[in-house]
Protein backbone atom coordinates (compact mmCIF):
# COMPACT_ATOMS: atom_id res chain seq x y z
CA UNK A 1 0.00 0.00 0.00
CA UNK A 2 2.93 2.28 0.61
CA UNK A 3 3.83 2.39 -3.06
CA UNK A 4 0.31 3.56 -3.85
CA UNK A 5 0.93 6.50 -1.58
CA UNK A 6 4.25 7.20 -3.26
CA UNK A 7 2.71 7.11 -6.70
CA UNK A 8 -0.09 9.41 -5.74
CA UNK A 9 2.10 11.89 -4.00
CA UNK A 10 4.52 12.06 -6.88
CA UNK A 11 1.81 12.63 -9.38
CA UNK A 12 1.30 16.30 -9.87
CA UNK A 13 -1.38 15.79 -12.41
CA UNK A 14 -4.05 14.54 -10.04
CA UNK A 15 -6.25 17.36 -8.97
CA UNK A 16 -7.19 17.06 -5.35
CA UNK A 17 -10.45 18.83 -5.63
CA UNK A 18 -13.26 18.41 -3.23
CA UNK A 19 -14.89 15.37 -4.78
CA UNK A 20 -11.62 13.48 -5.03
CA UNK A 21 -10.84 14.26 -1.47
CA UNK A 22 -14.10 13.01 -0.11
CA UNK A 23 -13.82 9.95 -2.30
CA UNK A 24 -10.45 9.26 -0.75
CA UNK A 25 -11.84 9.67 2.73
CA UNK A 26 -14.61 7.27 1.85
CA UNK A 27 -12.14 4.65 0.63
CA UNK A 28 -10.09 4.99 3.78
CA UNK A 29 -13.13 4.59 5.97
CA UNK A 30 -14.21 1.52 4.02
CA UNK A 31 -10.78 0.01 4.40
CA UNK A 32 -10.82 0.66 8.10
CA UNK A 33 -14.22 -0.94 8.45
CA UNK A 34 -13.13 -3.92 6.39
CA UNK A 35 -10.19 -4.65 8.64
CA UNK A 36 -11.86 -3.91 11.92
CA UNK A 37 -13.68 -6.73 13.57
CA UNK A 38 -16.51 -5.56 15.70
CA UNK A 39 -17.00 -7.50 18.86
CA UNK A 40 -20.67 -7.80 19.59
CA UNK A 41 -21.22 -8.21 23.28
CA UNK A 42 -23.12 -11.39 23.88
CA UNK A 43 -25.25 -10.35 26.81
CA UNK A 44 -26.69 -7.07 27.89
CA UNK A 45 -25.27 -6.86 31.39
CA UNK A 46 -26.93 -4.84 34.13
CA UNK A 47 -25.28 -1.58 35.04
CA UNK A 48 -22.92 -1.43 37.96
CA UNK A 49 -24.78 1.21 39.91
CA UNK A 50 -23.03 0.61 43.19
CA UNK A 51 -21.79 -2.12 45.49
CA UNK A 52 -25.33 -3.44 45.78
CA UNK A 53 -27.20 -3.81 42.50
CA UNK A 54 -30.71 -4.83 43.44
CA UNK A 55 -32.46 -5.36 40.13
CA UNK A 56 -34.82 -7.96 41.59
CA UNK A 57 -35.97 -5.58 44.33
CA UNK A 58 -35.23 -7.94 47.19
CA UNK A 59 -33.70 -5.39 49.54
CA UNK A 60 -35.09 -2.33 51.24
CA UNK A 61 -33.23 0.96 50.87
CA UNK A 62 -32.14 0.65 54.46
CA UNK A 63 -30.58 -2.79 54.00
CA UNK A 64 -29.01 -1.72 50.74
CA UNK A 65 -27.38 1.28 52.39
CA UNK A 66 -26.13 -0.73 55.32
CA UNK A 67 -24.66 -3.39 53.04
CA UNK A 68 -23.01 -0.73 50.90
CA UNK A 69 -21.29 0.76 53.93
CA UNK A 70 -20.13 -2.68 55.06
CA UNK A 71 -18.72 -3.51 51.65
CA UNK A 72 -17.02 -0.15 51.29
CA UNK A 73 -15.30 -0.55 54.64
CA UNK A 74 -14.19 -4.01 53.55
CA UNK A 75 -12.66 -2.63 50.38
CA UNK A 76 -10.97 0.19 52.27
CA UNK A 77 -9.32 -2.25 54.64
CA UNK A 78 -8.56 -5.19 52.34
CA UNK A 79 -8.78 -3.77 48.79
CA UNK A 80 -11.14 -6.69 47.97
CA UNK A 81 -14.18 -5.64 46.00
CA UNK A 82 -17.32 -7.49 47.02
CA UNK A 83 -20.52 -6.78 45.14
CA UNK A 84 -24.04 -8.00 45.79
CA UNK A 85 -26.23 -8.30 42.71
CA UNK A 86 -29.80 -9.51 42.40
CA UNK A 87 -31.02 -10.20 38.89
CA UNK A 88 -34.54 -10.33 37.58
CA UNK A 89 -33.40 -12.68 34.84
CA UNK A 90 -30.42 -14.82 33.94
CA UNK A 91 -31.31 -14.36 30.27
CA UNK A 92 -31.34 -18.08 29.62
CA UNK A 93 -27.81 -18.65 30.88
CA UNK A 94 -26.80 -20.81 33.79
CA UNK A 95 -25.78 -18.80 36.80
CA UNK A 96 -22.25 -20.19 36.44
CA UNK A 97 -21.98 -18.90 32.88
CA UNK A 98 -23.52 -15.57 33.71
CA UNK A 99 -21.53 -15.10 36.89
CA UNK A 100 -17.98 -15.01 35.65
CA UNK A 101 -18.94 -13.00 32.58
CA UNK A 102 -20.63 -10.42 34.77
CA UNK A 103 -17.61 -10.31 37.05
CA UNK A 104 -15.33 -9.75 34.08
CA UNK A 105 -17.64 -7.21 32.47
CA UNK A 106 -17.78 -5.13 35.62
CA UNK A 107 -14.13 -5.78 36.34
CA UNK A 108 -14.72 -6.38 40.03
CA UNK A 109 -11.54 -6.62 42.03
CA UNK A 110 -8.23 -4.78 41.66
CA UNK A 111 -6.54 -5.40 38.35
CA UNK A 112 -3.31 -6.85 39.62
CA UNK A 113 -4.82 -8.77 42.50
CA UNK A 114 -8.02 -10.07 40.88
CA UNK A 115 -9.63 -9.91 44.32
CA UNK A 116 -13.27 -9.59 43.45
CA UNK A 117 -16.29 -11.48 44.75
CA UNK A 118 -19.87 -11.38 43.57
CA UNK A 119 -22.87 -12.62 45.48
CA UNK A 120 -25.42 -13.24 42.75
CA UNK A 121 -29.08 -13.97 43.44
CA UNK A 122 -31.50 -14.86 40.67
CA UNK A 123 -34.88 -15.32 42.34
CA UNK A 124 -36.77 -16.08 39.17
CA UNK A 125 -34.54 -19.03 38.36
CA UNK A 126 -34.12 -19.70 42.09
CA UNK A 127 -30.35 -19.78 41.90
CA UNK A 128 -27.65 -18.20 43.99
CA UNK A 129 -23.93 -18.08 43.35
CA UNK A 130 -20.80 -16.84 45.03
CA UNK A 131 -18.44 -15.95 42.20
CA UNK A 132 -14.83 -15.66 43.29
CA UNK A 133 -12.06 -13.90 41.37
CA UNK A 134 -8.76 -15.57 40.57
CA UNK A 135 -6.93 -13.91 43.41
CA UNK A 136 -9.29 -14.99 46.17
CA UNK A 137 -9.85 -18.58 45.12
CA UNK A 138 -7.43 -19.80 47.75
CA UNK A 139 -9.10 -17.81 50.53
CA UNK A 140 -12.78 -18.10 49.74
CA UNK A 141 -12.53 -21.65 48.45
CA UNK A 142 -15.23 -23.49 46.56
CA UNK A 143 -15.90 -25.61 49.62
CA UNK A 144 -16.37 -22.60 51.89
CA UNK A 145 -18.59 -20.88 49.35
CA UNK A 146 -20.67 -24.01 49.07
CA UNK A 147 -20.96 -24.25 52.82
CA UNK A 148 -22.01 -20.63 53.15
CA UNK A 149 -24.64 -21.10 50.49
CA UNK A 150 -25.99 -24.34 51.94
CA UNK A 151 -25.90 -23.55 55.64
CA UNK A 152 -26.33 -19.79 55.79
CA UNK A 153 -28.08 -18.48 52.71
CA UNK A 154 -30.41 -21.19 51.44
CA UNK A 155 -32.19 -21.88 54.73
CA UNK A 156 -33.28 -18.25 54.78
CA UNK A 157 -34.20 -18.23 51.12
CA UNK A 158 -36.27 -21.36 51.61
CA UNK A 159 -38.29 -19.58 54.28
CA UNK A 160 -38.73 -16.67 51.87
CA UNK A 161 -36.42 -14.35 53.76
CA UNK A 162 -34.45 -13.17 50.75
CA UNK A 163 -33.11 -10.06 52.38
CA UNK A 164 -32.01 -11.98 55.47
CA UNK A 165 -30.31 -14.61 53.36
CA UNK A 166 -28.31 -12.03 51.45
CA UNK A 167 -27.28 -10.18 54.60
CA UNK A 168 -26.28 -13.41 56.32
CA UNK A 169 -24.31 -14.48 53.28
CA UNK A 170 -22.33 -11.25 53.23
CA UNK A 171 -21.75 -11.50 56.97
CA UNK A 172 -20.39 -15.00 56.49
CA UNK A 173 -18.13 -14.15 53.55
CA UNK A 174 -16.46 -11.00 54.84
CA UNK A 175 -14.65 -12.50 57.84
CA UNK A 176 -13.30 -15.29 55.64
CA UNK A 177 -12.05 -12.72 53.15
CA UNK A 178 -10.43 -10.85 55.99
CA UNK A 179 -8.49 -13.93 56.91
CA UNK A 180 -10.62 -15.45 59.64
CA UNK A 181 -10.95 -19.20 59.79
CA UNK A 182 -14.25 -20.40 58.54
CA UNK A 183 -16.67 -21.94 60.99
CA UNK A 184 -19.99 -23.10 59.70
CA UNK A 185 -21.95 -21.08 62.22
CA UNK A 186 -20.85 -17.55 61.43
CA UNK A 187 -21.22 -14.67 63.82
CA UNK A 188 -23.29 -12.10 62.14
CA UNK A 189 -25.92 -11.60 64.71
CA UNK A 190 -25.27 -7.99 65.52
CA UNK A 191 -26.00 -6.71 62.09
CA UNK A 192 -28.94 -9.00 61.58
CA UNK A 193 -30.52 -8.00 64.87
CA UNK A 194 -30.62 -4.38 63.87
CA UNK A 195 -32.35 -5.39 60.67
CA UNK A 196 -34.85 -7.34 62.71
CA UNK A 197 -35.71 -4.33 64.82
CA UNK A 198 -36.09 -2.28 61.70
CA UNK A 199 -38.48 -4.87 60.36
CA UNK A 200 -40.55 -4.80 63.51
CA UNK A 201 -40.84 -1.04 63.39
CA UNK A 202 -41.89 -1.20 59.76
CA UNK A 203 -44.55 -3.76 60.59
CA UNK A 204 -45.92 -1.57 63.34
CA UNK A 205 -46.01 1.43 61.05
CA UNK A 206 -47.70 -0.57 58.34
CA UNK A 207 -50.37 -1.82 60.72
CA UNK A 208 -50.99 1.68 62.00
CA UNK A 209 -51.44 2.97 58.49
CA UNK A 210 -53.89 0.20 57.73
CA UNK A 211 -55.83 0.97 60.88
CA UNK A 212 -55.89 4.68 60.07
CA UNK A 213 -57.14 4.03 56.57
CA UNK A 214 -59.79 1.67 57.88
CA UNK A 215 -60.85 4.32 60.36
CA UNK A 216 -61.16 7.04 57.76
CA UNK A 217 -63.01 4.87 55.33
CA UNK A 218 -65.42 3.69 57.95
CA UNK A 219 -66.12 7.21 59.09
CA UNK A 220 -66.77 8.16 55.50
CA UNK A 221 -69.18 5.30 55.23
CA UNK A 222 -70.95 6.36 58.39
CA UNK A 223 -71.24 9.90 57.09
CA UNK A 224 -72.69 8.82 53.82
CA UNK A 225 -75.14 6.54 55.56
CA UNK A 226 -76.22 9.35 57.81
CA UNK A 227 -76.68 11.76 54.97
CA UNK A 228 -78.46 9.06 53.09
CA UNK A 229 -76.35 9.79 50.01
CA UNK A 230 -75.37 7.39 47.33
CA UNK A 231 -72.69 4.90 48.48
CA UNK A 232 -69.28 6.08 47.49
CA UNK A 233 -68.28 3.05 45.48
CA UNK A 234 -65.22 4.79 44.18
CA UNK A 235 -63.82 5.13 47.69
CA UNK A 236 -64.52 1.47 48.38
CA UNK A 237 -62.60 0.38 45.35
CA UNK A 238 -59.75 2.67 46.11
CA UNK A 239 -59.52 1.24 49.58
CA UNK A 240 -59.49 -2.29 48.26
CA UNK A 241 -56.90 -1.64 45.64
CA UNK A 242 -54.56 0.14 47.98
CA UNK A 243 -54.96 -2.59 50.53
CA UNK A 244 -54.08 -5.24 47.96
CA UNK A 245 -51.05 -3.21 46.96
CA UNK A 246 -49.64 -3.31 50.47
CA UNK A 247 -50.43 -6.95 51.05
CA UNK A 248 -49.00 -8.25 47.82
CA UNK A 249 -45.79 -6.34 47.73
CA UNK A 250 -44.60 -8.07 50.86
CA UNK A 251 -41.06 -6.98 51.57
CA UNK A 252 -41.07 -4.17 49.07
CA UNK A 253 -42.13 -1.10 50.93
CA UNK A 254 -45.03 0.99 49.74
CA UNK A 255 -42.94 4.14 50.06
CA UNK A 256 -42.03 5.73 46.81
CA UNK A 257 -39.05 5.11 44.56
CA UNK A 258 -35.54 4.13 45.43
CA UNK A 259 -33.05 6.88 45.79
CA UNK A 260 -29.50 5.95 44.93
CA UNK A 261 -28.59 5.97 48.60
CA UNK A 262 -24.86 6.42 48.76
CA UNK A 263 -24.12 3.37 46.71
CA UNK A 264 -24.32 5.25 43.48
CA UNK A 265 -21.53 7.67 43.02
CA UNK A 266 -17.90 6.74 42.92
CA UNK A 267 -17.84 2.96 42.80
CA UNK A 268 -16.39 1.20 39.82
CA UNK A 269 -14.66 -2.08 39.17
CA UNK A 270 -10.90 -2.15 39.53
CA UNK A 271 -10.37 -4.38 36.51
CA UNK A 272 -10.09 -7.71 38.27
CA UNK A 273 -10.47 -11.06 36.52
CA UNK A 274 -12.57 -14.17 37.09
CA UNK A 275 -11.95 -17.76 36.09
CA UNK A 276 -15.07 -19.57 37.22
CA UNK A 277 -14.21 -20.14 40.88
CA UNK A 278 -16.88 -20.25 43.54
CA UNK A 279 -20.01 -22.22 44.13
CA UNK A 280 -23.71 -22.22 43.37
CA UNK A 281 -26.91 -23.37 44.93
CA UNK A 282 -30.62 -23.47 44.22
CA UNK A 283 -33.86 -23.61 46.08
CA UNK B 1 -3.39 26.44 -5.93
CA UNK B 2 -2.60 26.39 -2.23
CA UNK B 3 -5.91 24.70 -1.47
CA UNK B 4 -5.06 21.80 -3.68
CA UNK B 5 -1.58 21.33 -2.28
CA UNK B 6 -2.90 21.44 1.26
CA UNK B 7 -5.47 18.80 0.45
CA UNK B 8 -2.88 16.66 -1.25
CA UNK B 9 -0.58 16.99 1.70
CA UNK B 10 -3.33 16.02 4.10
CA UNK B 11 -4.36 13.07 1.96
CA UNK B 12 -0.83 11.79 1.77
CA UNK B 13 -0.43 12.15 5.50
CA UNK B 14 -3.72 10.38 6.06
CA UNK B 15 -2.83 7.52 3.78
CA UNK B 16 0.57 7.10 5.37
CA UNK B 17 -1.01 7.22 8.77
CA UNK B 18 -3.65 4.68 7.85
CA UNK B 19 -1.28 2.30 6.15
CA UNK B 20 1.27 2.40 8.91
CA UNK B 21 -1.56 2.11 11.39
CA UNK B 22 -2.82 -0.99 9.66
CA UNK B 23 0.66 -2.27 9.19
CA UNK B 24 1.38 -1.68 12.87
CA UNK B 25 -1.82 -3.53 13.64
CA UNK B 26 -0.89 -6.50 11.53
CA UNK B 27 2.74 -6.83 12.47
CA UNK B 28 2.07 -6.83 16.17
CA UNK B 29 -1.25 -8.56 16.16
CA UNK B 30 -0.05 -11.98 15.14
CA UNK B 31 2.61 -12.52 17.78
CA UNK B 32 0.48 -11.05 20.55
CA UNK B 33 -2.55 -13.12 19.61
CA UNK B 34 -0.25 -16.10 19.48
CA UNK B 35 0.92 -15.37 23.00
CA UNK B 36 -2.67 -15.05 24.06
CA UNK B 37 -3.56 -18.48 22.71
CA UNK B 38 -0.57 -19.99 24.48
CA UNK B 39 -1.55 -18.34 27.75
CA UNK B 40 -5.16 -19.48 27.47
CA UNK B 41 -4.09 -22.97 26.58
CA UNK B 42 -1.88 -23.09 29.67
CA UNK B 43 -4.91 -22.21 31.72
CA UNK B 44 -6.87 -25.06 30.13
CA UNK B 45 -4.08 -27.48 30.97
CA UNK B 46 -3.89 -26.13 34.53
CA UNK B 47 -7.55 -26.68 35.19
CA UNK B 48 -7.54 -30.17 33.71
CA UNK B 49 -4.54 -30.92 35.90
CA UNK B 50 -6.38 -29.59 38.91
CA UNK B 51 -9.18 -32.01 38.16
CA UNK B 52 -6.79 -34.90 37.80
CA UNK B 53 -5.26 -34.00 41.16
CA UNK B 54 -8.60 -34.29 42.90
CA UNK B 55 -9.19 -37.83 41.67
CA UNK B 56 -7.05 -39.85 44.12
CA UNK B 57 -8.73 -38.28 47.16
CA UNK B 58 -12.13 -38.69 45.59
CA UNK B 59 -11.56 -42.36 44.90
CA UNK B 60 -10.34 -42.97 48.45
CA UNK B 61 -13.36 -41.29 50.00
CA UNK B 62 -15.84 -43.13 47.81
CA UNK B 63 -14.06 -46.44 48.45
CA UNK B 64 -14.59 -45.87 52.15
CA UNK B 65 -18.34 -46.09 51.69
CA UNK B 66 -18.87 -47.92 48.43
CA UNK B 67 -15.99 -50.28 47.94
CA UNK B 68 -18.09 -52.78 46.04
CA UNK B 69 -18.50 -50.37 43.18
CA UNK B 70 -15.22 -51.61 41.78
CA UNK B 71 -16.03 -51.20 38.13
CA UNK B 72 -16.97 -47.57 38.38
CA UNK B 73 -14.02 -46.70 40.57
CA UNK B 74 -11.61 -48.57 38.35
CA UNK B 75 -12.88 -46.73 35.30
CA UNK B 76 -12.10 -43.41 36.97
CA UNK B 77 -8.66 -44.52 38.11
CA UNK B 78 -7.78 -45.87 34.68
CA UNK B 79 -9.01 -42.78 32.85
CA UNK B 80 -6.90 -40.68 35.13
CA UNK B 81 -3.72 -42.69 34.68
CA UNK B 82 -4.19 -42.58 30.93
CA UNK B 83 -4.15 -38.81 31.18
CA UNK B 84 -1.08 -38.65 33.37
CA UNK B 85 0.78 -41.01 31.06
CA UNK B 86 -0.12 -38.94 28.03
CA UNK B 87 2.69 -36.74 26.78
CA UNK B 88 1.60 -33.41 25.43
CA UNK B 89 3.74 -32.55 22.41
CA UNK B 90 4.94 -29.00 21.95
CA UNK B 91 2.99 -28.57 18.76
CA UNK B 92 -0.26 -29.81 20.21
CA UNK B 93 -2.14 -26.67 19.20
CA UNK B 94 -1.43 -27.24 15.54
CA UNK B 95 -1.26 -31.00 15.64
CA UNK B 96 -4.74 -32.27 14.98
CA UNK B 97 -4.15 -35.84 16.11
CA UNK B 98 -2.43 -34.90 19.34
CA UNK B 99 -5.11 -32.33 20.14
CA UNK B 100 -7.94 -34.76 19.52
CA UNK B 101 -6.24 -37.45 21.56
CA UNK B 102 -5.96 -34.99 24.42
CA UNK B 103 -9.66 -34.17 24.17
CA UNK B 104 -10.60 -37.80 23.99
CA UNK B 105 -8.66 -38.75 27.09
CA UNK B 106 -10.10 -35.89 29.08
CA UNK B 107 -13.55 -36.77 27.80
CA UNK B 108 -13.13 -40.31 29.05
CA UNK B 109 -12.35 -39.07 32.52
CA UNK B 110 -15.40 -36.84 32.34
CA UNK B 111 -17.74 -39.71 31.56
CA UNK B 112 -16.11 -41.96 34.14
CA UNK B 113 -16.71 -39.24 36.71
CA UNK B 114 -20.33 -38.81 35.63
CA UNK B 115 -20.94 -42.49 36.21
CA UNK B 116 -19.28 -42.26 39.58
CA UNK B 117 -21.55 -39.39 40.54
CA UNK B 118 -24.58 -41.47 39.64
CA UNK B 119 -23.31 -44.30 41.83
CA UNK B 120 -22.73 -41.95 44.75
CA UNK B 121 -26.41 -41.03 44.68
CA UNK B 122 -27.16 -44.47 46.05
CA UNK B 123 -25.05 -43.98 49.17
CA UNK B 124 -26.65 -41.28 51.32
CA UNK B 125 -24.02 -41.68 54.05
CA UNK B 126 -21.32 -40.96 51.55
CA UNK B 127 -23.17 -37.98 50.16
CA UNK B 128 -23.65 -36.55 53.61
CA UNK B 129 -20.06 -36.95 54.71
CA UNK B 130 -18.03 -33.78 55.10
CA UNK B 131 -15.07 -35.19 53.18
CA UNK B 132 -17.15 -36.05 50.19
CA UNK B 133 -19.05 -32.79 50.33
CA UNK B 134 -15.81 -30.80 50.21
CA UNK B 135 -14.42 -32.84 47.35
CA UNK B 136 -17.68 -32.59 45.48
CA UNK B 137 -17.71 -28.81 45.64
CA UNK B 138 -14.06 -28.72 44.56
CA UNK B 139 -14.86 -31.00 41.68
CA UNK B 140 -17.81 -28.89 40.58
CA UNK B 141 -15.72 -25.78 40.88
CA UNK B 142 -12.97 -27.36 38.80
CA UNK B 143 -15.36 -28.48 36.09
CA UNK B 144 -16.65 -24.93 35.96
CA UNK B 145 -13.11 -23.56 35.71
CA UNK B 146 -12.38 -26.02 32.91
CA UNK B 147 -15.45 -24.78 31.06
CA UNK B 148 -14.38 -21.16 31.49
CA UNK B 149 -10.79 -21.90 30.47
CA UNK B 150 -11.97 -23.71 27.36
CA UNK B 151 -14.20 -20.85 26.39
CA UNK B 152 -11.38 -18.38 26.87
CA UNK B 153 -9.13 -20.56 24.75
CA UNK B 154 -11.75 -20.84 22.02
CA UNK B 155 -12.07 -17.04 21.98
CA UNK B 156 -8.32 -16.63 21.77
CA UNK B 157 -7.80 -19.01 18.89
CA UNK B 158 -10.78 -17.57 17.10
CA UNK B 159 -9.05 -14.20 17.12
CA UNK B 160 -5.72 -15.69 16.14
CA UNK B 161 -7.07 -17.90 13.38
CA UNK B 162 -9.14 -15.06 11.99
CA UNK B 163 -6.17 -12.71 12.03
CA UNK B 164 -3.92 -15.00 10.05
CA UNK B 165 -6.63 -15.87 7.58
CA UNK B 166 -8.07 -12.46 6.81
CA UNK B 167 -6.72 -9.29 5.29
CA UNK B 168 -4.33 -7.73 6.18
CA UNK B 169 -3.13 -10.29 8.67
CA UNK B 170 -2.55 -12.98 6.11
CA UNK B 171 -0.16 -10.76 4.25
CA UNK B 172 1.93 -10.23 7.33
CA UNK B 173 1.75 -13.92 8.12
CA UNK B 174 3.01 -14.75 4.64
CA UNK B 175 5.78 -12.19 4.83
CA UNK B 176 7.02 -12.49 8.38
CA UNK B 177 5.40 -15.37 10.18
CA UNK B 178 5.60 -18.30 7.89
CA UNK B 179 5.11 -20.76 10.71
CA UNK B 180 1.86 -19.18 11.81
CA UNK B 181 -0.70 -21.94 11.49
CA UNK B 182 -4.36 -22.19 12.20
CA UNK B 183 -4.76 -23.64 15.70
CA UNK B 184 -6.93 -26.49 16.83
CA UNK B 185 -10.30 -25.97 18.39
CA UNK B 186 -12.33 -28.19 20.64
CA UNK B 187 -14.76 -30.25 18.62
CA UNK B 188 -18.47 -30.22 19.28
CA UNK B 189 -18.80 -33.79 20.46
CA UNK B 190 -16.29 -33.19 23.17
CA UNK B 191 -18.05 -30.02 24.15
CA UNK B 192 -21.06 -32.19 24.82
CA UNK B 193 -18.98 -34.47 26.99
CA UNK B 194 -17.93 -31.49 29.07
CA UNK B 195 -21.47 -30.23 29.29
CA UNK B 196 -22.60 -33.48 30.86
CA UNK B 197 -19.87 -33.21 33.47
CA UNK B 198 -20.84 -34.10 37.02
CA UNK B 199 -23.13 -31.38 38.29
CA UNK B 200 -25.20 -32.24 41.29
CA UNK B 201 -28.73 -30.96 41.08
CA UNK B 202 -29.40 -29.09 44.31
CA UNK B 203 -32.93 -27.93 43.69
CA UNK B 204 -34.76 -30.78 45.32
Amino acid sequence: MVWVVVVISSSKKIQFNRSNFSFLIMIIVMLLVAVTRIHASDLPFPKLTGRVVDNAYLLSDDVENKLTVLLKVHEDTTSNQVVVVTLNTLQGQTIEDFGYQLGRHWGIGQKKKNNGVLLIVAPRERKVRIEVGYGLEGTLTDAISKSIIDTVILPKFKSKNMSGGIVAGVNAMLPVLEGAEYRSTPKGFQFFTSINIGLIIHIILFLSVVILIAYFVLSEQLNSWEKFNRRDHIRDHRFNRRNDGYLNSGGHHGSSGRSGGFGGGGFSGGGGGFGGGGSSGGW
Amino acid sequence: MPGNITRKFISVLLLLFITTGLAGCGVNAIPSLDEETTAKWSQVINQYQRRADLIPNLVEVVKGYAKHERETLTAVVEARSKISQMTIPKDILTNKNAFQLFQQNQGQLTSALSKLMLVVERYPDLKASQNYSNLQSQLEGTENRIAVARRDYIEAIKEYNTEIRTFPGRIWAALLYEDAEVKQNFTVENSKAIETAPKINLSQ
